[in-house]
């Protein structure tokens, strides 16, 4: 068996072990390598930037469960430093059961590092059943689908909320997205109908999908996977925004060394197999 | 410091059960996938009935007397007559009411959003053209679309302008497949650096 055979036939696991070994050193030892931003990213960053204290709320839609947690909890945690930090009054809800969780978690962590109030600086909605109904539900009345919060306070009884009627009372929505419903969803049934601003986080998976809704303007931003977390979480970081961690940016150095590794397997699977193929 | 939090290492020994699928299929591998599957399902029916059953239909039908909330109930109902040989056709009347309202509720927000605003977004509109970078990619942007349409255009022989427009789209079909399939590698590789930071941080306590 020559080189070319051997190449052509290498086991699984030891493919596994190289992409392991490309993923696990650069965590231990990161080397920084640069990130940079993309106009998308720094669509949706603006279009939160351009809010000030004065503005309607911010909705913050987890619409993804643990699985996503890598690619779409940064943006989650970056999204509500951003707010936090210019005193941007932000409700948070989920579309997905487990969205819930997610969304529970940031605030319970990020409420206390930028000292914000519930009722005040924010109101966490939790999770409603539904997808389309629960939108168009929203855009009708908001009370209508979440009379309480989270907690079981009524929204007329929170000083953020009492006033809120639909999404005339939102400045933009920020759905991050790992699937239906998502992104999608807030577009069809938010802003083609209410015509509300949708700006979206997504899996790196859905990304290329969204990208035709970039482009004829009905999102206003987009976070492409663990890097446009990165990259908004850079942005953020040079406009000296406070963030509790830079996940996704500490990620973009093994991200980058696990796609030489799948490149190099590639080339040497299309090289051997062609070699190989003359040979017979 | 390695985790001395218990849920921790439960959560850090599930996940090399789930990573021990790489070498082969094993009972670790199985039990991790079946705790998953139950536990998963499990908090979906504790959260549904918490969230939106006892809110949404129990509390204003049995404790504000809401007699309307009926027929929602009733609905539900009939979609069990589903494991009930005899009464199983009955499940159409529920299956029927979500396709009808569903389908009203979705075809002309699919139109508007996938159909309108797209067309839209590709007509070459004159302002597109004052700079020549965005004139440049509006006109890319246009060519893909009729020539991925066109390529998709089945009742007419591949002759003449058709052929070398459909070979056109062709290209952008590839280019699609390959920003996909792209994206696809990254997403995964992020899944596995977020369970390998995890291991290595909140677990081992070797990064931070």
């Amino acid at each position: 068996m020559n080189i070319v055979e051997k190449l052509s036939k290498i086991p699984r696991q030891i493919i596994f072990l190289v992409m392991a070994a490309a993923i696990i050193i650069p965590l231990i030892t990161p080397i920084g390598m640069p990130v940079n931003e993309m106009p998308k990213t720094r669509k949706l960053f603006e279009a939160i930037e351009s809010l000030t204290i004065e503005s309607k709320p911010i909705l913050v839609s987890c619409d993804f469960d643990p699985q996503s947690m890598p690619e779409l909890y940064p943006m989650l945690q970056a999204v509500l430093s951003h707010c936090f930090t210019k005193n941007i009054k932000v409700l948070v809800m989920a579309l997905w059961p487990q969205g819930a969780g997610m969304g529970e978690m940031a605030l319970d962590t990020l409420s206390k590092v930028f000292n914000k109030k519930n009722g005040e600086d924010y109101v966490f909605l939790g999770y409603k059943v539904g997808g389309a109904a629960v939108i168009l539900g929203l855009g009708d009345k908001i009370k209508n689908v979440f009379p309480m919060d989270y907690y079981n306070k009524s929204l007329d009884s929170l000083i953020l909320t009492q006033n809120l009627v639909n999404f005339n009372d939102i400045s933009l929505i920020v759905s991050l997205s790992a699937g239906d419903p998502g992104y999608r969803t807030w577009l069809y049934y938010g802003q083609s109908k209410y015509g509300v601003r949708v700006g979206t986080g997504v899996t790196a998976v859905s990304a290329a999908d969204a990208y035709p809704y970039l482009d004829s303007g009905q999102l206003v931003g987009l976070f492409a996977g663990m890097k446009g977390a990165a990259e908004y979480e850079t942005i953020l970081n040079r406009y000296k925004y406070r963030l509790i961690d830079r996940l996704a940016t500490k990620a973009m150095d093994p991200q980058s060394f696990g796609h030489l590794v799948i490149m190099l397997f590639i080339i040497i699977g299309n090289v051997s197999f062609f070699m190989l193929g003359r040979k017979k | 410091m390695i985790s001395t939090d218990i849920l921790v290492w439960v959560s850090a020994l599930l996940t090399l059960c789930i990573f021990s699928f790489l070498y082969k299929d094993n009972p670790f591998y199985r039990f991790a996938e079946h705790l998953f599957v139950g536990t998963s399902a499990g908090y979906f029916i504790a959260l549904s009935w918490y969230n939106n059953v006892y809110p949404n239909l129990y509390v204003p039908l049995f404790h504000e007397g809401k007699i309307g909330f009926v027929i929602p109930l009733v609905l539900g109902i009939l979609y069990i007559t589903r494991f009930i040989p005899k009464i199983s056709f009955l499940i159409r009347i529920p299956i029927a009411f979500l396709l009808g309202w569903g389908s009203g509720v979705a075809i002309p927000a699919g139109l508007q959003t996938d159909i309108i605003k797209q067309i839209q977004g590709t007509l070459l509109v004159p302002n597109a053209f004052l700079k020549w970078n965005t004139g440049l990619w509006v006109s890319i942007i246009f060519l893909g679309v009729v020539s991925t349409l066109i390529y998709f255009f089945f009742s007419h022989e591949r002759r003449g302008v058709i052929k070398p427009l459909a070979n056109i789209g062709i290209i952008f079909i590839m280019l699609g497949f390959g920003a996909s399939f792209g994206y696809t590698v990254m997403a995964r590789i992020s899944l596995l650096i977020g369970r390998l930071h995890f291991l290595l941080g909140p677990w081992l306590g070797i990064i931070r």
